[in-house]
């Protein structure tokens, strides 16, 4: 796993991580001792995921508003 | 009143400086009850025999070959074997074996076991988790085999699945397993889908950071459905109290009025089909506080 810090990874990275987390988690390679530790990793991954997440579908929902109000004051034709 | 089944040999348990799993944990325990109503009775030493009711001979006699003369013997990255290990896990199974019987007899309807390492992760041939020998599951096989019993039920509320126990009684018609642990977290199994041979497996995972009423739905509408129409003739328990929210091994929310709860809902069902008769071994709970003040509520429903 890249030793690169939670916040400053892209979303595809930060699934990557989670993603092998999770694996490891359900294949049973931790010890019972270390699995607490590797699932808030898990956890503040998921978190980073679920706001890169966010940040796009508030850019995407931006871009429909702009879109929207570039529609509607665009000049009407004949008028 | 419940009886109280400990003794001085799990404390010969050692592990090594910062492990969680540690003697500490049964001065937790204790603590928890002091001023309850419970009678004290011996732990007895179980024999490599007992064990063979869930483990292959081989097994056992490996496990009593790696004890060490002094110092420690690791079997996996968690579990650890001092001198007094084989002695202690030995008077877990004696210690819940006599609980089954005692209440089986007539003696009381309910008997907590403070016993240690704990036994649930143990599976057939595999010392894992802190634990070496699967101390519920055999107890279950006392019940069936010499008792006579058709229909236990297990109710495994560590916070970690009950592997071995699953592993244990995967072929077991007469035992029903119901489970409720965080996932993912270790050991990796327990997922709903896992049901054993017979349909007899109940897995109920939690997700991690939820809560004591987000378990009481679970409980109400997976566990104890299933609980209930099996008709149990005993409940056995694996009490394990590191679904607290203070607990260091975990990232469960229960507080220790959860375990009042849950304990009073399984003595309920036992009420119906089991004569009351409940047995209930400890597992895991690695903040002493917690431990404490859950252990506190489990067997002071118990031994009401």
């Amino acid at each position: 796993m890249t030793d690169k810090a939670v916040s400053e990874m892209s979303f595809e990275e930060a699934m990557a991580a989670l993603e092998q987390v999770v694996s490891q988690l359900e294949r049973g390679e931790v010890a019972l001792e270390q699995s607490i530790a590797l699932y808030e990793k898990g956890a503040v991954l998921k978190a980073h995921c679920a706001a890169k997440l966010k940040s796009a579908e508030e850019k995407v929902e931006l871009i429909r508003a702009a879109e929207g109000k570039a529609i509607g004051t665009a000049p009407v034709q004949g008028l | 009143m419940a009886l109280l089944f400990s003794h001085p040999g799990f404390a010969g348990h050692v592990t090594p400086p910062g492990h969680p799993e540690r003697v500490d944990r049964l001065r937790a325990v204790e603590a928890g009850l002091v001023g309850l109503s419970v009678e004290r009775r011996e732990a007895v030493l179980a024999d490599l025999d007992d064990v063979t009711r869930c483990h292959p001979r081989a097994y056992a006699d490996r496990v009593a070959a790696a004890v060490p003369s002094a110092g420690w013997a690791q079997l996996d990255g968690d579990t650890w074997l001092s001198p007094g290990s084989l002695d202690a896990a030995l008077r877990a199974v004696g210690g819940a074996g006599a609980a089954v019987d005692a209440v089986l007899t007539g003696v009381a309807d309910r008997a907590f076991v403070a016993c240690r390492p704990p036994g649930h992760h143990a599976e057939a041939e595999t010392a894992m988790g802190f634990c070496l020998f699967g101390t519920v599951a055999i107890a279950a096989k006392r019940a069936l085999d010499i008792h006579g019993l058709s229909r236990v039920a297990i109710v495994d509320f560590d916070v970690h699945h009950g592997n071995g126990t699953q592993d244990l009684l995967w072929d077991e018609a007469r035992c029903l397993f119901a489970s409720s642990h965080q996932m993912p977290l270790y050991p990796g199994t327990g997922a709903a889908r896992e049901q054993g041979a017979h349909g007899q497996i109940v897995n109920a995972p939690l997700p991690g950071g939820s809560d004591g009423a987000h378990m009481r739905r679970v409980y109400e509408t997976v566990i104890f459905p299933r609980l209930i129409d099996w008709q149990p003739e005993l409940i056995l328990i694996s009490a394990g109290f590191d679904a607290h929210a203070k607990d260091p091994l975990a990232g469960l929310e229960w507080q220790a009025e959860d375990y009042a709860w849950l304990t009073t809902r399984i003595c309920e069902i036992a009420g119906h089909s089991a004569g009351g008769r409940v047995v209930s071994c400890l597992e895991g709970g690695y903040d002493l506080g917690a431990l404490t003040e859950s252990v506190a509520a489990h067997v002071g429903v118990l031994a009401a």
